[in-house]
Parts: C-alpha cells; sequence; structure tokens
C-alpha cells in the first residue's frame, strides 16, 4: 500500500528580505522539515527567529527568495488554489477576525471564503461553538467579549474550513493562565478527536509541551532542533541537577558557577544556596563538586530536577548562540 | 462556478452585516453628499445665476456632474479604503487564504458596494431632485449602464490606490488629492484629448441622457464605444497596478502590517 501523502514537506525554504537602502535580511535560511499526516508539530523559536515568515511563505502570503513547497503533495507555485483548500491558519490571534460581527457571523464567512455553503458548514461550526464554549455569546459581537473568548473565536474560524492542515501562530498570546490552559484543553481534544495536522507556533512552552509530540526549534531563520518533544525531555532528564548549599553564600562561587556552568540558576534563602545547574557529563558533575568543596560551602541535598521543554528550549537556544 | 456563487454570498453578507453595525456611518455620507451638493448648488446659484460649477452650464448639467462624481468616488474609495481597513483590523491576510483568490473576494466585495451605492446614490439623487426642483430625464435603461461605465475608469483609479495602500497603508492624503482630480476630469472639455480622461466623456454622454432625454441607443456609438475603450482602458491599467503592488506586497511581507 502506498504511504500517504506528506502533509507539507518544506525544502530549502529562504526568505530574505531586500533592500535599495539596508543591507539583506536573512529571514529563513534554507529550512526543510516534512511534516507527516496526523501530526502535531510546534514551531519553536525567540522573537525574530522566523517563525512567522515561514509560516506565511508556507501559504503564499509572502513570497519565498528559495525552496519549494508542497502541501497534501500541492506545489506553492504551480497549485496555489489547490494548497489554500488544504490549509487555514490563525495569524494574528484575535485580530484575524472581525470584531464587529458575532462570533456566529464569522464563522459563516470564514467557511464561506472556502466556498463551502452554510448548510454543509453549519454542523460543525455549531460545534465548535459548542467544544469553545461560545455557544451563549454566538450572537454577541466579538468586540464585546474577552480577550480569551476573541482568542477562540480565531481558532474556531482557522478550524472550521476543516482543512486538513492548520496553523496555530500563537494562539494563546496574550491569555491569562486559565484561558491559555482552557483552549490547551480544548484543542487536545480537537485534535485527538479529528486527527488533522497541526503546526503550532508559540512563544508559550507549555502550550508546545501539552499539544506537541514533535517540535522544531527555529533560530535566527535556521532550524538547530528537529525532535520528538519526548527525546528532548529525556535529553536534559539526565543532566539537570538541584543543588541546595549550606552554610552561607559565596559570591565567588556563584561567579564560577555562572561562568563555567552557562544557563545555571541561583536563588538564595537566609543560609542557603540554591543552584540548578545542566551537567551534561561525569566530569561536569566532578568540576562542580570540586568548586562548591573550595568555596567552603557544603553540598546538603542533590535532587535531579525534572526539566521542562522551556528548559530545554533555553540551553539548546543558549548553546547554539555559543557555538 | 458553485464555489464562486458561495464565496459572493459569503462577502455579499459580510457588507449588508457590516452596514448594518456601521449605520450612523452610513447615514451621515448619504447627508454629507447632500449637503455638500446643496451649498454647491445654492452657491452655483448666488455667484453665477446658473450651474458653472463642474465644468456645467445648467443647474441640470451641475446635478449630473455631482452624481458622476459621487458614484465615482464611491467606487473608487471603497476599494481603496476596503484594503486599508482590512489591513488595519488585521483581516487581510485571511482573505488570501480562499481557494477562489483574493482578487474574486475583492471583486465581489466591489460587487456588494455597487448594489448598496447605488441604492445610496438613488437616494440622494432623488432628494436633491425633489429639493432643488431640477427635472432631469431618469431613464434607468439608459442612466444605470452609462453611469456603469462611466465609472468603470474610476474603479480603475481605485484599484490603482488599493494596490498602493497594500504597500504604503496610509495613503489617505491621495485621497483628498484625488476627489479633486476627479473633478477636474468630469469639467475638463471633452475634446479629442479632454475625451481621454477618465470620467469626462461618459460624464457628457450622461448629460445628453439625462438633460436632453437622449436613449442610449441614440447616442453616437463612436462616442459610447470610446467611453467604453477608455473606461476599460483605465480598469485594465488600475488592475496591472493592483498586480505588481501586491506581488510587491507579498515579497516585502507587507499584507499583515498596517
Amino acid at each position: 500500500m502506498a504511504s500517504p501523502v506528506p502533509a507539507l514537506e518544506v525544502a530549502g525554504l529562504t526568505k530574505t528580505f531586500t533592500s535599495r537602502k539596508k543591507p539583506p535580511v536573512h529571514a529563513v535560511r534554507n529550512i526543510s522539515f516534512t511534516v507527516q499526516q496526523r501530526e502535531v508539530v510546534g514551531l519553536l523559536g525567540p522573537n525574530g527567529a522566523g517563525k512567522t515568515t515561514t509560516i506565511k511563505c508556507i501559504l503564499g502570503l509572502m513570497l519565498p527568495s528559495a525552496g519549494t513547497v508542497r502541501v497534501m503533495g500541492n506545489d506553492l507555485g504551480r497549485e496555489y488554489r489547490q494548497l489554500v483548500r488544504s490549509a487555514c491558519a490563525v495569524l494574528e490571534g484575535s485580530r484575524n477576525i472581525y470584531w464587529r460581527m458575532t462570533p456566529r457571523e464569522n464563522l459563516d464567512f470564514f467557511t464561506g471564503l472556502y466556498g463551502i455553503p452554510l448548510q454543509r458548514s453549519r454542523p460543525y461550526t455549531d460545534h465548535l461553538l459548542r467544544v469553545f464554549r461560545l455557544e451563549e455569546k454566538r450572537l454577541s459581537q466579538v468586540q464585546e467579549l474577552s480577550s480569551g473568548m476573541k482568542q477562540k473565536v480565531a481558532v474556531a474560524c482557522a478550524l472550521a474550513p476543516r482543512t486538513p492542515l492548520v496553523f496555530l501562530d500563537e494562539p494563546t498570546v496574550g491569555l491569562d493562565v486559565e484561558t491559555s490552559y482552557e483552549l490547551r484543553e480544548t484543542l487536545k481534544g480537537l485534535v485527538k478527536e479529528e486527527g488533522r495536522t497541526i503546526i503550532v507556533s508559540s512563544h508559550d512552552m507549555a502550550v508546545i509541551q501539552d499539544l506537541c509530540r514533535r517540535v522544531i526549534i527555529i533560530k535566527q531563520g535556521s532550524i538547530i532542533v528537529d525532535d520528538q518533544v519526548e527525546n528532548l525531555l529525556q535529553l536534559f532528564r539526565t543532566r539537570a541537577y538541584r543543588f541546595t548549599l549550606s552554610n552561607g553564600h559565596d559570591v565567588h562561587l556563584e561567579g564560577a558557577v555562572a561562568r563555567q556552568f552557562p544557563g545555571a540558576s541561583i536563588s538564595r534563602t537566609a543560609d542557603r544556596t540554591e543552584l540548578e545547574v545542566i551537567l551534561p557529563g561525569a566530569e561536569d558533575l566532578y568540576r562542580f563538586v570540586d568548586l562548591v568543596r573550595e568555596s567552603g560551602l557544603f553540598i546538603a541535598g542533590i535532587n535531579q530536577k525534572e526539566p521542562d521543554l522551556e528548559e530545554a528550549f533555553l540551553q539548546l537556544v543558549r548553546k547554539e548562540a555559543q557555538a | 462556478m458553485k464555489e464562486r456563487l458561495t464565496v459572493f454570498r459569503a462577502v455579499f453578507t459580510r457588507e449588508l452585516i457590516m452596514m448594518q453595525r456601521y449605520l450612523v456611518n452610513s447615514i451621515s455620507g448619504v447627508v454629507t453628499l447632500y449637503i455638500v451638493f446643496m451649498l454647491l448648488f445654492v452657491g452655483a446659484r448666488a455667484v453665477t445665476g446658473g450651474g458653472l460649477v463642474m465644468g456645467a452650464t445648467t443647474m441640470e448639467g451641475l446635478v449630473v456632474g455631482y452624481l458622476v462624481w459621487m458614484f465615482a468616488m464611491m467606487g473608487y474609495q471603497e476599494l481603496a479604503w476596503g484594503i486599508i481597513n482590512e489591513a488595519q483590523v488585521g483581516t487581510l491576510e485571511k482573505l488570501y487564504l480562499t481557494p477562489v483568490g483574493f482578487r474574486w473576494v475583492n471583486g465581489f466585495a466591489q460587487l456588494s458596494q455597487l448594489a448598496v451605492n447605488l441604492t445610496l446614490l438613488g437616494l440622494v439623487f432623488a432628494l436633491i431632485l425633489l429639493t432643488t426642483g431640477v427635472a432631469l430625464q431618469v431613464d434607468i435603461i439608459s442612466v444605470v449602464p452609462l453611469l456603469l461605465i462611466t465609472a468603470t475608469s474610476a474603479y480603475g483609479l481605485g484599484f490603482a490606490l488599493a494596490g498602493l495602500a497594500l504597500i504604503h497603508k496610509r495613503i489617505q492624503a491621495a485621497f483628498q488629492i484625488v476627489q479633486f482630480i476627479m473633478v477636474a476630469f468630469i469639467a475638463a472639455p471633452s475634446d479629442a484629448w479632454g475625451r481621454l480622461l477618465p470620467l469626462n466623456l461618459g460624464h457628457r454622454l450622461l448629460t445628453s441622457a439625462m438633460v436632453d432625454g437622449t436613449r442610449i441607443w441614440a447616442l453616437p456609438p463612436g462616442s459610447l464605444l470610446t467611453a467604453v475603450l477608455v473606461g476599460a482602458g483605465y480598469l485594465g491599467l488600475g488592475l496591472l497596478v493592483m498586480e505588481r503592488c501586491e506581488r510587491q506586497a507579498r515579497d516585502r511581507g507587507l499584507l499583515g502590517h498596517y
């Protein structure tokens, strides 16, 4: 049996902004990756890393300088109409919808733009209004809704045309913890239920860790990591330690640790020092213990710290910067 | 075809909803157009005793000139403002995400607006005729096609300005200038070169139809054909400018900016 066509194939994607007055800006540099159908992939990166530019190039909203993009087998250059039929997106959060229209009207309009008649789209958009808990507000203008609800309407509008591939660019930006969690849970439910391919770009590591199995980390327009979230966590699980040092504080030790172990975090209580540090190899552990011994402090406790994606991300990005 | 009809329906519904939601704005637009005309009318009568404004020599001519100007202005402003508004609220990029293409969405929006504009224009026009006592021939079969032919060139200007708006976004100052330039186009003499200006020849033909009561099929075929070709030419030029600007906006990543 032939293997299904990948949901997204990006090869050598490059975007350089040129201007007569300014030097060229290389926003995306020769990026290549493939996303299989039903995969949920996180796109992570610091501000200005090129995440949004990558998404916009894939969707044809920006013209790539080089490279090829295929969505469900449809080429960006030659089969754009077909490509759009296969992909939808939330691009700037709640700015992507009409605030003077109601959630129901927005959903009807954005499904209509995909050429889906109301009688076909309504059952699913009704379902979306239910799962996003927007039913009661379906006839209120979006401008009257809370920012969390506005964001939900924007996400629902991107899901409404039922395209096999959906891009969610910063779906939880500006939301409080509770609303972000609620939106994540709803998305998780939908992802599980519908098996669509979703690419989430976010600064919120919890969103990526929660929703995605695979993560692509972009820095300065290049991919620095493309791996399963679990593998990344595993990589750091065995290396992250939390040391509790008793017998006071030592600024020299703290300085030496900060210099020799980038990414280490130091906190103080009245008579203790807490150090969280990544020690990739056994020699690093010995080196660290020697430093503590020289300072005259005592190690009162060692815990292997449970890493999260945020920590893994920071370590990888810093390591890349040093390289 | 079916897909495009669905998109048209969605766009048309959105236009109607927006008009309802911005009802005060819609009404004040009509009132402003009426007040501006009355000021012109009263001023022209007081100063010249006739309609020597907008190239017209009679009050009837003034009303027709104003009608053309109103319709043309509504058309080109809707186009360019539409783009600016979408960019401002952040929905412009989403309108590109449609299998029928942005050009169709934009075209459908203009078509919907055209229907709305014709209704509003009819309202202002009726008010003007009622309050000024000016009598004009309103043969719909002749007037509406002539109005559309005349306004085609204004739509061309609108597409060009919409294209510039895609790149520069804040070009409202240009709108004010074009508004006055349009008056000059209408008022310019319809000589060999003047006929090639946007709105000019169409306005003359419309004056013939509305003031002299000439039916569309009785108009000089050469003039009618020239008016159609001039309109099509400006429309094509406008679309070309829009396409070039759109490409540049996509290349420079400006679609989502404001």
